[in-house]
């Protein structure tokens, strides 16, 4: 699968622009802040219905622009599809796929699987649970249409349990049948969620150390673990046993909204034991491994944007990576760098058509085609 | 706008404080009422203030009344033993006017919904209770809209009278009258699976 051809309007710093893209790789060089990543992640939005970076349309729409769209032309299984994404303020978001609208969020992601590397993903590693939770969450969506549907039922519920327990502790009123009833309705969501996301886990692990063994060339072992207080208990009894500290804390502080995912390198926990370069591979890793994930279950292989992938790497494992990726079996690649040289080797090393693109300010020249078999 | 005349502004201003009415709306409105004999704005005005002043809600079932009882709830032929629980007035209207129903109405004046503030205490529920503890009452048909606000009322007001020996009912969710099987969105049409109910020669 691959992005053919591309619109943008009003998308972050871009005003108009139109590309051809190479089905293969394609290069994205400039200096910082002249958007680079907003061309990914404009890529990112079409398949996903959302930015990468904000929840919030308004900050992805370009300043004093009143509307964004964006365009763009699938090859996918032989045949062409056109999606469109369009965000009016103060209209629900559009998505369409040939003409067709979706009313659901969850009828448009995975159609089109994705995979963003950020250089901020280390947050993954070192930030709280909820990073952790994101990237199971994103990578499920893209699989089960009905996890999407779930995870937004729950959310919406949990919203409203939340603000239920906030009000009763404002008007000194306790009402425990109302967040019965909250309990009763979440446990559905709460309960296929959490068999999705074990069940990823499980799947998930060995393609990750594949991937890890390869990046990182060790010898090292992973292994992932999914942490719920619901392993031992069922939702209901979870949420009765947290009622009091429910009450006092104002918010609902047991769920699927708590689950972790704890990394172990040689048995100890990454965030503390692992150096910078081991964390740089391992979040790649991750990454390549959600890809494999994706391609072998949606039998066609995702985009792949990867965001200032050699930053601070030494000239060895740039080498690496880019024979990584010249070998391995990747469909369309998106990589940006702000050093043209960097490009240049990826390109040198590439053997077969690719586009490099340089974008200053909002705009994007393609400067080099060439095409070698 | 510029209005030529201080009194046609403030009536204006005071049609376009309706909701659905816009200033071009009210200025029309406004025009008409000038353009009619003196006696009939009169008449339209002391309509409204009559029904402004004398309106009353129901001191059983909440719904707006003349009389400190409703119609409904006076007339001696309406079976007693069933109470349809709605959201609003105009839920009790849509069900009055299908002619298939000859049982109480419970007007809850809204939905549970903590995110605009309204908890339970905001709504009728404990006067339904008190209802229903009277004894009289054999069934509570809920006529609530399928919403997640909605869901939850529905399940609190079940919730609240499962001790109680009063049946619950909640008003039936499927495929539309008329319509086509196929054309019916899968939601639905999958409640209406499960919710099949036996077909009657």
């Amino acid at each position: 699968m691959h992005l053919k051809k591309f619109i943008i309007t009003h998308f972050r710093n871009y005003e108009y622009q139109s590309l051809e893209f190479a089905p293969r790789l394609n290069l994205v060089v400039g200096l910082n802040g002249m958007g680079k990543t907003n061309l990914l992640d404009a890529v990112y939005y079409l398949c996903m219905g959302k930015s990468r970076f904000s929840g919030n349309d308004r900050n992805v729409r370009r300043n004093g622009a009143d509307f964004f769209r964006l365009e763009g032309y699938f090859q996918k299984n032989g045949g062409a599809q056109k999606v469109v994404a369009k965000v009016v303020p103060g209209q629900l978001k559009q998505l369409e796929i040939d003409g067709k609208a979706h009313n659901r969020l969850s009828d448009h992601v995975g159609h089109f699987p994705v995979v963003f590397k950020a250089p901020d993903d280390t947050a993954l590693a070192l930030e709280g649970s909820e990073e952790r939770r994101r990237f199971v969450d994103n990578t499920l969506c893209q699989l089960d249409a009905r996890y999407l549907t779930e995870l937004m039922a729950y959310n919406r519920l949990l919203q409203r349990r939340n603000a239920a327990l906030k009000q009763m502790a404002e008007q000194r009123q306790w009402d425990q049948t109302l967040l019965q009833v909250y309990d009763e309705k979440m446990k559905v969501p709460a309960e296929y969620i959490l068999q999705c996301r074990q069940a990823f886990v499980r799947n998930f692990e060995p393609v990750f150390n594949r991937q890890f063994t390869v990046i990182s060339g060790g010898r090292e072992e992973v292994q992932l673990k999914y942490k719920s207080q619901l392993q031992d208990t069922g939702f209901i009894s979870l949420m009765e046993a947290n009622r009091e500290k429910d009450r006092v804390l104002q918010r609902t502080t047991g769920g699927i909204h708590k689950d972790d995912l704890e990394f172990l390198l040689n048995g100890m926990p990454l965030k503390r034991f692992a150096s910078q370069g081991q964390l740089k591979s391992f979040v790649l890793a991750l990454k390549l491994a959600q890809y494999e994930l994706l391609k072998q279950q949606k039998k066609v292989k995702p985009i792949l944007l990867l965001d200032d992938l050699f930053d601070k790497l030494d000239d060895e494992r740039v080498n690496h990576l880019i024979r990584l990726l010249v070998e391995g079996d990747f469909g369309q690649v998106f990589i940006t760098d702000t050093h043209p040289e960097k490009a240049e080797a990826i390109a040198r090393n590439f053997g077969g058509e690719y586009r490099k693109f340089v974008v200053e300010a909002g705009k994007v020249a393609v400067m080099g085609e060439e095409l070698r078999n | 706008m510029n209005y030529s005349s201080k009194l046609i502004e403030e009536a204006v201003e005071a049609f376009a404080g309706l909701p659905g009415i816009g200033r071009k709306t009210a200025l029309r409105l406004t025009l008409h009422l000038v353009n009619q004999s003196p006696e009939k704005t009169v008449e339209f005005a002391e309509a409204i203030r009559k029904m402004r002043q004398n309106i009353k809600h129901c001191s059983v079932c909440h719904n707006l009344s003349d009389e400190p009882v409703c119609q409904v709830c006076a007339d001696k032929r309406r079976d007693r033993s069933l109470i349809c629980v709605v959201e609003s007035i105009r839920d009790v209207m849509a069900i009055e006017d299908t002619g298939q129903y000859r049982g109480l109405y419970h007007v809850l004046g809204g939905l549970i919904n903590p995110l605009e503030g309204i908890g339970p205490d905001a709504l009728t529920i404990d006067s339904l209770l008190q209802r229903v503890a009277a004894g009289e009452v054999k069934e509570v048909i809920m006529a609530i809209s399928p919403t997640i606000e909605g869901d939850t009322t529905m399940f609190y007001i079940s919730r609240k009278l499962k001790d109680s020996s009063v049946n619950v009912s909640s008003i039936a969710r499927g495929v539309a009258f008329g319509g086509e099987l196929e054309y019916a969105d899968e939601v639905t049409l999958g409640r209406s699976i499960v919710g099949r109910v036996p077909y009657k020669l």
